[in-house]
C-alpha cells in the first residue's frame, strides 16, 4: 500500500469526520480518561498519523525515560505500517520529524515548558505542526497556565493534543460530560474526547466540539490490545 | 593454592572527575601495598600509583587500564582500572570482559551524567554485577540521596542505600552502616582506623527508616530474611546473603558513599566488594571450540581442567612486552607450554608475574579466576591461550570499525623510525586503533574512534617515543553503497603479443542489507571453469575497495555471476579478475550508488538556560534532535549528528555555554549523505584525482 492510501484509510479519518471540521493550528484538544485506559497509545497513534502526512511533531512527556516513549512510537508505527511499501524508508524519514521533550513534572512550570518548546522551534529550527502533551497535570494547572499555552499555540501556529488523567472516583459524574478537572479550562479547550471502558471495549466519546456539546459515542473504538484507534466492527 | 571463593576481579567504572583515581589509590593504600598517599595532581610530582603514564598525569585522568593485585581481609582482589572517557570505549569494554564485578563511582554533586550512562550501558552489555559508590561527600552541594534517586530514575536500577552520611560537605564526619546499625568514623592520620560508635541520636530515626527500606528491598531475594524481618529477628548474615543474591542478578544495587580524598568510607566499600560481588566461579564464561565448528563450550572454574586464558592487555615495559591475561579455566605454572590458536603456535611461559601498582612479583603458578601477566610473549590483545590439545577461542570481542582517520607526517628520519615503532605497539594494544600507508599518497594514515582517541596516540608518540609528528586534517571514513540492482556483462580481452588475456563475466549486483559484501556463484554448465570462480570473487573485492564516487569502500553489496565465457588458452586468474573489475565498474553507475557517512549518537548535558544554544549548535551541524530531558535546571539532549560535522564541537560548546555543558558521542550507524553535500564530496574527489594525474 502506498502512503497516501494508508493515510486515507486510517481510522483517524473517521474521528476527524465526527468533528465539525478538522483541528486547525492554534486549537487545543484533550483526550481524558482514568489512568491505564490507553491515552498514551491513542496520542502516539494521532502523532504517527500526522508524521505520515509529513508533519513535524514534538512529543512532550513528564517521565524521565525517553526510551519508553520511543518504543511506543516504534510499536505503533509497526502496527500502522504493516501493509506499507518501503516501510523502513518511511520510518527513517518520519523519525527525523519527531522530537521528544521530557520534563520532570514537579520541578517544571508551564512557562518553562513554553520556553523550552520555543527554544526547540526557534533555535533548533524545528518547524512543529503538532505538539503532543502526554500526562499534563490539569489538577495542578491554573487557567493562566492554559491561557499561556493557548496563546503560544496561536503565535507559533501549532495544534496541541493533551492527555488528561481523571480520577476514577469521579467517573460517574463525568461520564458523558466535561470531566470536572477540565471544567475550569473549558473555554480554552476546543475539543474534548473521553475514553471509557464498557464491556471489555474502550469507547471514544466526543464531549465538546468547539461551541457544541455532542456528548455522543463515536463510531471509533480504542483497540484494547494495541491501544490504537480502530473503526467499529460492523 | 588460592581459594577461588576468596578471589575478586573488579573494575572501577566512572565518569571523569568523579574521583576514581583517588579512590583506587586509597584502596591500594588501605590494602597496605603502598605507604604514602599521593594526590592525583600531587605537588610532590609522584602522582597516584595507578595513574602512571605521564600524559595521564598531566590531564588528571586515567587512560590505560592496568591490573593491580591487592589483599583485603584474606581475599585477593584484582583491580582493573578502567578509563572513563567515551573515546576510549574499547579500553573500557576490554576491561569489562575480564571483570566479574564493578564499582560504579558517582560524584555526589554531579550525580549521574552522560558518561555514567555510557558506562552503565557497558556494564549491562557484559552483564557485570556492580555496587555503587557516591564519592566526594565533602564537596559543596553534596547530596547522596539525590544521586541514589538518579541511579533509580536515570539508570533504571533498583538502588538502595546501605549507608547514610553523618554530616555533609565540610561537616562530613562519617557514615552510618545500616546493616550493623553502627556509626563509622575514620581516624588516624590517613583514616586507616575504622572506629565504631553509637549512631548519633539525631540520625537514629532516619537510620531506622533507611534500614527498613534496605531490608524491604533485600527481602525480595530471600524468604528467610523476609520471615525473620517480620518477627524482628533478622541477622546481619541474612541481610548480606539477600543483598548478594540481588547484586549477582543485577536486580539490586547497594549504594555506598564517602570521600576518598578525605579518607572516609573506603574500607566499608572494600568490605562490600567482598560481601556482594561475585567470585570467579560464580560467573559463567564460554569459549568457542575451533575443532568443533566453533561450538560454544562452557568453561569450568576448575584448576584440574586444561588451561584457557585470555590476553586482554599488552603493555610495553622497560624489559619488554608484558601481556596481561585472565585465566578462565585450569592452572598455569611457570615453564608450561601454551598454544595460541590464532597464530597456531606453541610457546613457553618463561616468567609469570603478579602486578602490584608499580612493582611486579615473580610467581610460580596461578589458578583459574586470577589475573596475571606474562613476559615476552608474541601475541595481540584479544588472543586466547590454551593448553596444547584443546583448540578454544574466547568469543571474539565486539570491535567497532574506526570512523575517523588522520594522516601523520614524521618531521625527520629519527622520528619516522620511532613513529613506526610506536604505531606497531599501539595497534597491538588497541584493536580500534589502526594504521596503514595510503598507496596513492604514500602517507601514513591512522584510524580510530574519535578525535580525542587519535589525539592521545599522537601525544603518546611524542612523549613515550620522542617521535615528532605533524598531522593532516581529520578525515571521515565514508562508505559507498548501491540502491538498486544492475546487470553486467563484461568481456576482458587483451592481445598484445605473447599470451593474450580473455574472460567474460555476466550477472548482476544488488543491495545486500545483512552483509558488507557477498559473492554468489550461479554459474551453470561450467561456462566459467571452477578454478576461475575465486578469481571473479577477488576481482569484485578489489573493485569494491574503491568506489568510483569518492574512492571509499563500497559496502552492503552482493555480486552475483550467472554467465560468462572462457578461452582455452588465454583465460587465466588475472584475466577473470580483470573481467570482474570491469564488470563491477560497468554496473556500478547503473546501480545508483550513494555516499554513506558515520552518524554519531551525541549526548549533551548542561544547564537549561543554554538549551536554545545547544539546540541551535546541533541543528547547524545537520543534527537530528531525538529527545531532550529536563530535570530541575539541568537538561540532557540526545541527537544524531554526522561525524563530519562534529570536529571542534567541544570548543564551540564550551564557548556557547560558558564551559558549563559537556558532551559525549559514540558511533551509531552509517547514514546517507544529503545530495548537496554528496555533490561537494564528489567534486573534491574529482579535483584531487585530477591533481594527482598531473
Amino acid at each position: 500500500m502506498v502512503r497516501k492510501e494508508l493515510i486515507r484509510r486510517s481510522p483517524l479519518r473517521a474521528l476527524e469526520k465526527s468533528l465539525k471540521e478538522p483541528l486547525r493550528k492554534g486549537e487545543i484538544a484533550v483526550v481524558a480518561s482514568p489512568k491505564g485506559i490507553g491515552k498514551t497509545g491513542c496520542l502516539v497513534h494521532i502523532a504517527t498519523d500526522a508524521l505520515l502526512q509529513g508533519k513535524q511533531v514534538i512529543h512532550v512527556s513528564f517521565s524521565t525515560r525517553t526510551d519508553h516513549i520511543i518504543s511506543w512510537y516504534e510499536d505503533i508505527f509497526k502496527e500502522v505500517a504493516r501493509k506499507l511499501n518501503a516501510a523502513m524508508e518511511v520510518h527513517d524519514e518520519i523519525i527525523r520529524h519527531r522530537v521528544i521533550m521530557s520534563f520532570n513534572q514537579e520541578g517544571v512550570k508551564t512557562q518553562q515548558i513554553i520556553r523550552s518548546l520555543t527554544a526547540m522551534i526557534r533555535d533548533g529550527n524545528f518547524a512543529a505542526d503538532q505538539i503532543i502533551v502526554d500526562g499534563y497535570n490539569f489538577y495542578l494547572a491554573t487557567t493562566e497556565d492554559l491561557r499561556l499555552i493557548k496563546q503560544f499555540a496561536n503565535e507559533v501556529g501549532v495544534m496541541i493534543w493533551f492527555s488528561a488523567t481523571v480520577k476514577p472516583e469521579n467517573e460517574k459524574i463525568w461520564n458523558r460530560d466535561v470531566p470536572p478537572s477540565l471544567k475550569p479550562f473549558e473555554e480554552l479547550i476546543d475539543v474534548i474526547i473521553t475514553l471509557g471502558e464498557s464491556d471489555g471495549s474502550i469507547l471514544v466519546r466526543l464531549v465538546k466540539d468547539r461551541d457544541s456539546y455532542p456528548r455522543k459515542d463515536l463510531s471509533v473504538h480504542l483497540d484494547p490490545k494495541t491501544l490504537m484507534i480502530v473503526e467499529e466492527k460492523k | 593454592m588460592m581459594d577461588i571463593s576468596k578471589m575478586r576481579n573488579i573494575g572501577i567504572s566512572a565518569h571523569i572527575d568523579s574521583g576514581k583515581t583517588t579512590l583506587t589509590e586509597r584502596i591500594l593504600y588501605y590494602c597496605d601495598k603502598i605507604h604514602m598517599i599521593h594526590e592525583v595532581k600531587g605537588k610532590d610530582g609522584h602522582g597516584a600509583t595507578m595513574d602512571y603514564m605521564e600524559l595521564e598525569r598531566e590531564r588528571g585522568i586515567t587512560i590505560t587500564s592496568a591490573s593491580t593485585n591487592v589483599t583485603w581481609k584474606e581475599h585477593t582482589i584484582n583491580i582493573i582500572d578502567t578509563p572513563g572517557h567515551v573515546d576510549f570505549t574499547i579500553e573500557v569494554e576490554r576491561s569489562l570482559r575480564v571483570l566479574d564485578g564493578a564499582i560504579l563511582v558517582l560524584c555526589s554533586v554531579g550525580g549521574v551524567q552522560s558518561q555514567s550512562i555510557t558506562v552503565d550501558r557497558q556494564l549491562r552489555r557484559y552483564n557485570v554485577p556492580f555496587v555503587a559508590f557516591i564519592n566526594k561527600l565533602d564537596r559543596t552541594g553534596a547530596n547522596p540521596y539525590k544521586v541514589k534517586e538518579q541511579i533509580r530514575d536515570k539508570l533504571g536500577h533498583n538502588a538502595v542505600l546501605v549507608q547514610i552520611p553523618i554530616g555533609l560537605e565540610d561537616k562530613f564526619q562519617g557514615l552510618v552502616d545500616l546493616i550493623q546499625m553502627k556509626a563509622l568514623y575514620f581516624e588516624g592520620p590517613n583514616g586507616e582506623e575504622v572506629v565504631e560508635r553509637e549512631i548519633p541520636a539525631e540520625l537514629r530515626a532516619e537510620a531506622e527508616k533507611r534500614r527498613e527500606e534496605l531490608i524491604d528491598a533485600a527481602s525480595l531475594f530471600s524468604d528467610e530474611l523476609a520471615e525473620a524481618f517480620l518477627e524482628g529477628a533478622e541477622t546481619e548474615s541474612q541481610i548480606y546473603a539477600a543483598i548478594r543474591k540481588g547484586v549477582l542478578t543485577r536486580k539490586l544495587i547497594p549504594v555506598f558513599m564517602g570521600s576518598a580524598y578525605k579518607n572516609k568510607g573506603v574500607q566499608p566499600l572494600l568490605d562490600g566488594v567482598i560481601h556482594y560481588l561475585p567470585n570467579p566461579s560464580e560467573v559463567k564464561n564460554t569459549a568457542l571450540d575451533l575443532n568443533d565448528g566453533e561450538k560454544e563450550v562452557e568453561l569450568k572454574a576448575d584448576p584440574k581442567e586444561p588451561l584457557v586464558a585470555l590476553a586482554f592487555k599488552l603493555e610495553e615495559g622497560q624489559y619488554g612486552q608484558l601481556t596481561y591475561i585472565r585465566i578462565y579455566q585450569g592452572m598455569l605454572r611457570k615453564g608450561d607450554e601454551l598454544y595460541n590458536p590464532r597464530l597456531r603456535r606453541k610457546f613457553k611461559v618463561g616468567r609469570l608475574i603478579r602486578m602490584h601498582a608499580h612493582e611486579m612479583e615473580d610467581i610460580t603458578d596461578a589458578v583459574c579466576g586470577d589475573i596475571v601477566a606474562l613476559f615476552g610473549i608474541d601475541c595481540a590483545s584479544g588472543d586466547t591461550f590454551c593448553s596444547p590439545g584443546i583448540n578454544y577461542s574466547m568469543t571474539s570481542m565486539y570491535i567497532p570499525a574506526p570512523v575517523i582517520s588522520l594522516a601523520v607526517f614524521p618531521k625527520d628520519k629519527a622520528s619516522a623510525d620511532q613513529m613506526a615503532k610506536a604505531l606497531g605497539r599501539f595497534t597491538k594494544e588497541d584493536p580500534t586503533f589502526r594504521t596503514y600507508v595510503d598507496p596513492e599518497s604514500n602517507q601514513t594514515i591512522i584510524q580510530g574512534m574519535g578525535e580525542l582517541h587519535l589525539d592521545v596516540y599522537i601525544e603518546r608518540m611524542k612523549r613515550e617515543y620522542r617521535a615528532e609528528v605533524e598531522t593532516g586534517m581529520p578525515q571521515v571514513a565514508y562508505r559507498e553503497t548501491i540502491t538498486q540492482r544492475a546487470d553486467f556483462d563484461y568481456t576482458h580481452k587483451k592481445q598484445t603479443g605473447g599470451a593474450g588475456q580473455f574472460g567474460r563475466v555476466a550477472g548482476y549486483m544488488e543491495p545486500c542489507e545483512e552483509k558488507e559484501y557477498e559473492f554468489v556463484n550461479m554459474i551453470k554448465g561450467g561456462v566459467i571453469p571452477n578454478e576461475f570462480i575465486p578469481s571473479c570473487d577477488k576481482g569484485f573485492q578489489a573493485a569494491r575497495m574503491k568506489g568510483t564516487l569518492i574512492g571509499f569502500p563500497v559496502v552492503n553489496i552482493r555480486c552475483v555471476i550467472n554467465d560468462g565465457s572462457t578461452h582455452p588458452v588465454d583465460s587465466s586468474d588475472i584475466a577473470f579478475q580483470q573481467a570482474a573489475i570491469g564488470a563491477f565498474r560497468q554496473a556500478y553507475e547503473k546501480a545508483k550508488p550513494v555516499i554513506l557517512e558515520p552518524i554519531m549518537k551525541v549526548t549533551v548535558e548542561g544547564p537549561s538556560e543554554f538549551q536554545g544554544n545547544i539546540f541551535g549548535s546541533l541543528n547547524q551541524r545537520r543534527g537530528i534532535i531525538v529527545s531532550s530531558t529536563e530535570d530541575n535546571n539541568f537538561c540532557r539532549i540526545e541527537a544524531e549528528v554526522p561525524l563530519s560535522e562534529m570536529f571542534g564541537y567541544s570548543t564551540v560548546l564550551r564557548s556557547l555555554t560558558q564551559g558549563k555543558a559537556e558532551f559525549s558521542m559514540e558511533f551509531l550507524k552509517y547514514g546517507r549523505v544529503p545530495n548537496t553535500i554528496a555533490e561537494e564530496l564528489k567534486k573534491a574527489y574529482q579535483e584531487k584525482r585530477r591533481k594527482e594525474q598531473k
